[in-house]
């Protein structure tokens, strides 16, 4: 889809003569070339279309006899604009005394003071006097708005930003504006709280201290805090962040806002589980396991300890990384296991590797989408993933796109996903079909009868449906962004993949191709600097290839290997069958892991456990899915053994490796700074080349921008047809699994959102449901032999025959069960039938012409699934 | 007398059974609709153009303008039309839809041929339930005539018509706000531009226009454009309805050709002011239009768009509310100030915050806890208001409360004064103190310096 | 520390406006678009709103008129209500409600069978509405048969003080009729036949010249 194309036009402001693109909004034109600052309240243009509401924005245009709002008016050549004129001033001073009629004067204790735009713009326009002298409203102060936020109405000055927000950017419309007039006010629906994947950034939205961070009110001031650039790496989608730091402790995540990554916004899982890296639970110094006991260690001990258990694996060695781990750690963890020990048993994804032709081909800059991709381009094609479990801040730009350019929206899951609502076309495969999907879509678009009804069987729907998909698929225009799931990627669905971009000649067509949704959030920069099984780094042909994660359990389990390195990966709980781990773990010699809590994976298994580094901690580079290279950067120091030695507390972790391999006698896998390890990166990896760490800065480098990576091109691949799905009988379920955005550990440690922690769920369909006599919120077990509880979650939109359950969560994780097929039934008593339900007659809370019970703060939020 | 032209949308107004197809096609009706098929979009725009009719609604826009600003083209472009009659004092559409409605769905189908709209909708105020219920037995009749639907009367053309019910919101007679109304949203008022006719109901060219001005379509086409134009003056032309209310003997709805003289409408038509009183003041186009003071002057000019326009008021809709000397001005005022905070929807900060201050402020002077200089700020805020909103529902407030002020101040003062005592508080700051209050700066100082 | 709601100091010119001083309560789900499996809609209701649904391009056109239809099933819109309509239209029942605090004529309190509402607007006031309706109220208030209301103008100044008894406009009212329309209504009669507005001829005939 065309983006627009910006021509100069020259507009006067204020008796001179500037020069900005055409259609530029005034605001912006005046505040970026023309040195002006016209004062704003309600315009933001990442919340869409101009709404013109506050009024302040009030300015001159020569030819118009009225005001204009500067924040709805693009410049045109030759306008003529006045900012300063006796009219605009009285006309800016009326509209601050009236906001500021019921605008309470409580700034020396509002959290917002001093970074308040309503503050600041009371200062530079405002009358300074006010003639309103009846009494001010007042209301109970703060109340919550969810166990994340607080909301004062006091304060409010009815924007309407947070409504905007939420009605066209989350779309999850929840937060809305009741009643009209002066009565307005932003609440729920009866009392709801406003929770939703996205409802923290209202909080940065606010121009008032209306919305504030119940996690942050009363934590600093802005003159006691310092901002810190880094990148957050809780998922893939690796958004740009500004820490708020006060005395060497996050207090606050902020959106910094990148247009090519995350557009401006952040989930609540990146924006509130900072609490994370300050929590009591965490590691702060090495454990040594002596006898059954893990016991703090010296650095040098654990060291020594972890060096020599490495030494005596030899290739016998593997290693799982995952999590935060930067290219730096991998570069040196995958290089000292290669080079010096040997062994190529590396694995970062949890399924097993395509072929190196397969990874190369994908990995073709021709090929790769981007994320502004996913706003223009005429279609978008969800291969089985939700984003907004794993990359959330994807879904918020497929809305966008959708929403506001009319890009086509088709998905393919197995389970509903977040987006359907928004898809042109949905097609539902059973779970475990997306190869069979693969092929057959592949077919579809070749025009290969034989194979599609095959393959369309064996993903568990019919020809018709993938044909009509496949039509929705290319009716939208040429340029088309297919997003995958890794997970997504087994046996032949590579191929077919690459043969379907071939089809579409996405190679061909900018603005279209490919995404990746790896499951690690550093998954790209990993396979790239060489962490893989397959290939050394920039995909490079090695002589012996290892294991990937499956067979490195089965090779722990038969005793094939011997010694395991876990950075910032708990198998037992983020990768699938979790009794193989348990068996793999338990009969590994040495289990060296680097985690920052006591998981079930180190409690019970670890020998050596290095503490890991959270990720304002760490120095170093992650690359993002669209290939674009970003900065860690360190905001606060470590932290601090319990011991308070100085030295004996955290440490940064590619100094660990190094000095792991300095013990190992391994001198080319030693540095003395973490720049140094970047750099030997950057050369390492060919299409990283010339890339230094202040080129890549604050805004990251996309290598595809830069370097060139040649791949082989092909003809499209002869794909057989998968092998079927296993046959389910008449009162069994076929199983299915995804991971909650909750599901993580650092979420389970941040006390803001303990209430929302994920818990399992057994979502099914109505008829599945009423057949076993499972109501809403039942309790359930579910498993075939081994069997775990969670509660019921009926969903219209499951198709009957399939349900899911969560994975990657800490308690009665998904990943216990092993068969594909599975019973579910009810456990104690039933839930009432939602048709007995009585009218209501009276209002659940008093009439609201009196005062509604209401609770105050320390309310213990109820932990919601 | 002069009421005795020729009434046009009256006439036979209460013809038993006029509301049904059947006595309305007796009376040629939809014979205009048969000739606007026969005739080019284009020629049926030019009697329209020809015709000058301004927009009955209140802003009195000319409608032939307004329908060629519709893009041409094939894109889905709607015509609605706004019934949602909110006005205080304005009534006229609720009579002409009551006893009328196929006119009104005639000229609804013609409009919306003219602009090649294959849509459309009457947004009908909530309140109007029964009349809503006629309109909807006239549309299925209509329907059933083959009037409405897929190729109507043979054609190629696809018209179809929805009757929306409102439900309850005066804000949502301002155009944009119908609209989001009509998309089933908050009625907000959006920002123009874009204009409705270029971005209107589903981001699609929208053609609004008031009832009684699309009821004129068929006549203007029977009577052709030109001949149109010479009923009336040259820039008011065509017959208006106009309602009386108030303290008046003959409240009602009344079809008047544009330029009568006031004393005759209030006299003559609306038969004078009840027993023993006097007139007082009137608002002569709907409560939003400034409030003038009945003087013999007012009484000799002609009620057209320009004369009003130019004595300091505006016709408005057409809606006369008369108030005679029994009536005490600050009561008029708190109400007119009262119903528009009430209506105002909040969504840009000067009308939402400027009604609320100033009907509290008026609150106070009927409290009698107010000293005349209160008078200055409320005329202030009112200036504040005026000029500086999203849409007019401001201005609306803003005008008949400081006119009111304007003409009426010494009786607000003596009011003020009188209250004060009653409650205690002794007589206010003399007069010559006035304007200190209002504190320093350009912005704060009386209005009558503005 | 929680704050007694009872202490906050109120003034009497409605600064207090309702809704503002409430929470969230903490203890609920979030409120998203309600599923069909999980909620019960009468069919009839399905079936009417969804018929709506069909006549506008875009369904969301359909939330007002929906909101009719519960709130007469309902006789208000209770949460159930919205629930209700959100779950056919498939949006938020916040956006309902959001939608419905906008409007006069939706009621989202519990409220009684037959609306009376009384314009108490310019026209009407200036022939007595006000005393219209002191005297409706103090007939029907109480009463959980009646919803008496001020209402803003109703567009009916020519019969002014006027009512509107269940969408039937009935005037000029004088203040001795309030008994007569509550016996009207409680009998099952028609609200005052003589002065209902749909009877009354244009106001050039009816005053015979």
């Amino acid at each position: 889809m065309p983006r627009p194309v910006v021509k100069e036009i020259t507009f006067t402001l204020d008796g001179r003569e500037i020069t900005a693109p055409e259609g530029m909004i005034l605001v912006d034109a005046a505040g970026k070339y023309g040195d002006t600052e016209i004062p704003v309240f309600c315009y933001e243009p990442k919340l869409g279309q101009p709404v013109g509401a506050c009024r302040m924005c009030l300015v001159e245009i020569e030819g118009i006899p009225k005001l204009q709002t500067g924040c709805s008016t693009p410049i045109r050549d030759g306008m003529v604009v006045h900012t300063q004129t006796q009219r605009v001033h009285d006309a800016q001073r009326a509209v601050v005394e009236f906001l500021l009629i019921n605008h309470p004067l409580d700034c020396p204790v509002c959290d917002k003071g001093g970074e308040c735009p309503l503050q600041d713009i009371t200062y530079g326009w405002g009358p300074g006097t006010s003639r309103f002298i009846e009494p001010k409203r007042h209301f109970k102060k703060p109340l919550e708005l969810s166990p994340l936020i607080a909301i004062d109405r006091e304060r409010c000055i009815l924007c309407y930003r947070c409504v905007r927000y939420s009605q066209e950017v989350a779309e999850d419309y929840q937060l809305v504006l009741q009643q009209r007039g002066a009565a307005s006010y932003v609440s729920t629906f009866d009392g709801h709280p406003y929770v939703a994947p996205f409802s923290g950034n209202i909080i940065e939205l606010c121009p008032v201290g209306a919305l504030t961070s119940r996690a942050y009110r009363f934590r600093a001031r802005p003159w006691d805090i310092e901002g810190a650039g880094t990148v957050c790496a809780g998922c893939t989608a690796q958004c740009n962040v500004e820490l708020t730091v006060r005395d060497e402790r996050v207090l606050r995540v902020l959106s910094r806002d990148h247009s090519e990554v995350d557009d401006g916004w952040l989930c609540d899982k990146g924006r509130f589980s900072y609490q994370a890296v300050h929590a009591e639970e965490r590691i702060t110094q090495p454990l040594v396991r002596e006898g059954a006991e893990l016991h703090p260690a010296s650095w040098e001990k654990a060291i020594e300890a972890a060096a020599a258990a490495l030494k005596k694996a030899g290739d016998r060695a593997a290693a799982l990384a995952g999590g935060t781990t930067t290219n730096e750690e991998a570069f040196l963890l995958s290089g000292l296991l290669r080079d010096k020990l040997g062994s190529s048993h590396l694995a970062t994804g949890v399924g097993g590797e395509q072929p190196l032709d397969v990874v190369r081909a994908l990995a073709d800059p021709k090929l790769q989408a981007t994320v502004p991709d996913l706003e223009f381009a005429h279609t978008v094609l969800l291969v089985d993933c939700d984003p907004i479990d794993e990359a959330p801040v994807w879904d918020l730009r497929i809305r966008k796109g959708v929403r506001r350019h009319g890009t086509k929206l088709v998905v393919a899951s197995a389970r509903p996903t977040a987006l359907d609502q928004n898809a042109a076309a949905t097609l539902r495969f059973a779970p475990g079909g997306a190869e069979g999907f693969l092929v057959a879509l592949d077919a579809a678009l070749s025009g290969d009868a034989g194979n599609l009804g095959g393959a369309a069987s064996a993903a568990g729907t019919n020809a018709t449906a993938i044909q009509e998909f496949a039509d929705a698929l290319r009716a939208g225009g040429e340029e088309v962004v297919i997003v995958y799931g890794d997970r997504a990627l087994r046996g032949s669905a590579g191929r077919a993949l690459l043969n379907i971009a071939s089809r579409l000649n996405l190679a061909n067509v900018a603005n279209a191709g490919l995404l990746e949704l790896p499951s690690t959030p550093n998954g790209r920069g990993l396979r790239e600097v060489g962490f893989a099984a397959g290939h050394g780094p920039g995909f490079s042909t090695i002589s012996a290839p290892g294991h990937g994660a499956e067979a490195i359990a089965s090779g722990l389990a038969s005793g094939d290997l011997h010694t395991v390195w876990l950075h910032h990966v708990d198998p037992l709980r983020n990768y699938p069958n979790r009794p193989a781990w348990e068996k793999a773990l338990g009969t590994a010699q040495t289990v060296i892991a680097v985690e920052s809590q006591l998981t079930d994976t180190v409690r019970e298994y670890a020998d050596v456990v290095f503490p890991a580094e959270a990720y304002p901690e760490k120095e170093g580079t992650i690359t993002h899915p669209d290939g674009r290279v970003q900065r860690l950067r360190q905001a606060i120091g470590h932290p601090r053994a319990a011991s308070d030695v100085p030295g004996s507390g955290v440490r940064a972790l590619w100094q660990v490796i190094s000095d792991v391999a300095r013990e190992l006698g391994h001198s080319a896998g030693t540095a003395i700074a973490g720049a140094v390890v970047s750099k030997r990166v950057f050369e390492a990896v060919p299409f990283y080349n010339g890339m230094t760490l202040d080129g890549i800065g604050g805004r990251g480098l996309r290598w595809q921008e830069h370097a060139t990576f040649e791949v082989e091109q092909s003809d499209p691949f002869v794909l057989a047809v998968p092998a079927s799905l296993p046959a389910k009988g008449e009162s069994e379920l076929r199983l299915g699994t995804f991971r909650p955005l909750w599901a993580h550990k650092d979420v389970d440690l941040s006390p803001a959102l303990q209430f929302i922690r994920a818990k399992q769920v057994v979502e099914l369909s109505k008829a599945d449901a009423d057949a076993r006599g499972i109501g809403e919120g039942d309790r359930v077990e579910i498993g075939n032999g081994t069997r775990i509880p969670g509660t019921a979650r009926i969903r219209a939109a499951i198709p009957a025959g399939s349900v899911f359950v969560a994975e990657g969560i800490a308690e009665h994780n998904a990943n216990v069960l092993t068969h594909g097929i599975v019973e579910v039934h009810r456990v104690g008593p039933g839930s009432t039938d939602a048709t007995s339900i009585p009218i209501q007659s009276t209002p659940a809370v008093e009439g609201r012409a009196e005062m509604p019970p209401s609770a105050g703060l320390p309310i213990p939020p109820r932990e919601v699934t | 007398m002069p009421a005795n032209i020729d009434t046009i949308l009256f006439k036979d107004i209460d013809e038993p059974g006029l509301n049904t197809r059947e006595v309305y096609e007796r009376r040629g009706g939809y014979e205009m609709l048969r000739k606007a098929l026969k005739m080019e979009p284009s020629a049926v725009l030019d009697e329209m153009l020809a015709s000058g009719v301004r927009g009955r609604g209140g802003a009195g826009f000319a409608m032939g303008r307004k329908m060629s600003f519709i893009p041409k083209g094939t894109m889905d472009k709607y015509l609605v039309c706004n019934a949602d009659e909110s006005e205080p004092g304005t009534f006229k559409d609720r009579e002409l839809m009551q006893k009328n409605p196929h006119l009104l769905i005639e000229g609804i189908i013609i409009g919306a041929y003219c602009i090649g709209a294959s849509k459309s909708f009457i947004f009908i105020r909530g309140e109007y339930d029964y009349v809503a219920d006629i309109l909807d037995a006239a549309v299925a009749e209509a329907r059933a005539a083959g009037y409405l639907g897929e190729n109507i009367l043979g054609s190629d053309h696809t018209i179809d018509l929805v009757v929306h019910r409102g439900a309850g919101a005066y804000i949502c007679g301002e155009e944009t706000a119908l609209l989001d109304s009509l998309e089933g949203k908050r009625g907000n008022p959006r920002l123009k531009p874009p204009f409705p006719a270029v971005q209107g109901l589903y981001q699609g060219p929208t053609l609004i226009n008031n009832v009684e001005t699309l009821m004129n379509v068929p006549v203007i086409l029977n009577m052709g454009g030109a001949e149109y134009a010479k009923i009336g003056t040259e820039t008011s032309t065509g017959t208006k309805m106009i309602s009386i209310s108030g303290q008046i003997k003959y409240p009602g709805n009344y079809e008047i050709e544009l330029g009568m003289k006031t004393r005759d409408i209030l006299f003559d038509l609306g038969g004078g002011p009840l027993e023993g009183r006097t007139f007082k003041a009137w608002f002569p186009g709907g409560s939003s239009s400034p409030v003038m003071p009945l003087t013999e002057e007012v009484l000799e000019m002609p009620y057209d768009f320009d004369s009003i326009a130019k004595a300091g008021s505006m016709l408005g809709s057409g809606a006369i509310i008369v108030f005679d000397d029994s009536t005490s001005i600050v009561d008029v005022c708190y109400k007119t100030a009262h119903f528009y905070r009430h209506e105002s929807c909040g969504k840009c900060s000067p009308c939402r915050e400027g009604c609320n201050w100033t009907e509290k402020m008026l609150v106070r002077i009927k409290n009698g806890d107010a000293t005349p200089m209160d008078l200055d700020i409320i005329e202030s805020v009112c200036n504040q208001i005026m000029g500086n909103c999203l849409c007019v529902l401001g201005d609306a407030m803003a005008m008949p409360v400081s006119s009111m002020i304007k003409h009426f101040r010494p009786e607000f003062e003596a009011y003020i004064e009188a209250k004060r005592e009653e409650a205690g508080f002794g007589v206010a700051i003399p007069q010559t103190n006035r304007g200190a209050h209002a504190g320093p700066g350009p912005l704060l100082q009386p209005a009558q310096a503005a | 520390m929680a704050i007694d709601p009872s202490k906050i100091k109120r003034y009497s010119h409605g600064s207090r406006v309702p809704g503002w001083d409430e929470a969230a309560d903490l203890s609920k789900d979030p409120s998203v678009v309600p599923d069909p499996a999980t909620t019960y809609v009468p069919d009839h209701v399905r079936e009417a709103i969804e018929t709506l649904m069909a006549k506008y391009p875009d369904v969301r056109s359909a939330a007002i008129p929906a909101m009719f239809i519960v709130q007469r099933e309902h006789g208000w819109l209770s949460p159930t209500a919205m629930e209700q309509a959100a779950c056919v239209l498939r949006l938020t029942p916040a956006y309902m409600v959001s939608v419905a605090s906008f409007y006069d004529m939706f009621e989202l309190t519990p409220k009684g069978k037959h609306d009376v509402y009384v314009c108490t607007n310019i026209s009407c006031s200036l022939l007595g509405a006000d005393g219209v309706y002191a005297r409706m109220k103090d007939e029907m208030e109480g009463d959980p048969d009646f919803n008496v209301r001020a209402f803003e103008c109703l567009g009916a100044c020519d019969i002014a003080p006027m009512a509107s008894v269940d969408g039937v406009y009935v005037g000029p009212l004088t203040e001795d009729d309030c008994a007569q329309i509550k016996a009207d209504i409680k009998e099952g009669r028609e609200v005052l036949p003589d002065k209902q507005l749909a009877k009354r001829k244009a106001a050039s005939k009816h005053w015979n010249r």
